[in-house]
């Protein structure tokens, strides 16, 4: 740790690259889910809404969860109290093992 | 400048087996642990679309071959699982933070080395086998 005091102003900007990475990552789910929407949906149109309406409601939650982090995440290191948790962690990996059933089912019934 | 822990009422932070132990590390710390976690659930995606790809080319191939599937289901397995050991990596690596103890190794990414590399191998030789 360097002796010069950074404060909580985060001169790295370490929140705004993490809030960065969540956005990537909701967007690849979101475009991930609807590519795997169209393939399936073309095999059975049923299938396809349910995982519609399972996958794309989520990824777009998570998208939206990453600005309310930022804010969140900025507010505590202001105030030096401690960062958000791990449980939007453990939903995405969840929504990724999600689209990893759906993607087994679609090459399952191609 | 480790932040002083506060356990204000009714903000309990998950998982609590993680949070019970060691004191709060340094922001910076936890937030490049985050963003090496998004950074693995990135892989486990490309992962899962490398297999989706692959079985999306076979239902467009004039003859679609098993071998091709099974192909696509090791690309997907292999995704699943990168998904769920990012989030036991985070945890592991969030404890070793906590606890100052030296981080652990990344056991998976030698194995996601080795093993990419073997299935572009498999991959050119079922291209070679089955006719574009």
């Amino acid at each position: 740790m360097s002796a010069q005091s950074s404060g909580p102003w985060d001169p790295g900007l370490q929140v705004e690259r993490t809030t960065l990475a969540w956005v990537r990552t909701a967007m690849s789910f979101i475009a991930g889910s609807l590519v795997l929407l169209r393939l399936i949906a073309h095999h059975s149109a049923v299938a396809g809404v349910v995982c519609a309406v399972l996958l794309l409601p989520l990824s777009a939650v998570l998208a939206f969860l990453a600005w309310r982090r930022h804010v969140r995440a900025e507010r505590c290191l202001r105030a030096e109290r401690p960062l958000p948790d791990g449980v939007q962690h453990a939903a995405l990996a969840g929504l990724s093992v999600l689209v990893g059933a759906a993607a087994v089912v679609y090459v399952l019934v191609s | 400048m480790a932040v002083e822990h506060q356990e204000t009422a009714g903000q309990r932070r998950w998982p609590q087996r993680l949070y019970r132990v060691g004191s709060e590390p340094d922001p910076r710390f936890t937030l490049a642990n985050e963003r090496t976690f998004l950074a693995w659930i990135r892989t486990a995606l490309a992962l899962m679309a490398a297999g989706v790809g692959v079985e999306a080319l076979n239902a467009a191939a004039p003859t679609h071959h098993p071998l091709r599937t099974v192909l696509a289901l090791l690309l997907l397995i292999a995704g699943v699982v990168c998904s769920v050991a990012a989030f036991g990596r985070w945890m592991r690596m969030e404890r070793a933070l906590r606890t100052g103890s030296p981080l652990p190794a990344p056991a998976l990414a030698p194995v996601l080395g080795f093993g990419l590399g073997a299935v572009g191998i498999a991959a050119f030789v079922l291209l070679m086998l089955t006719g574009f």
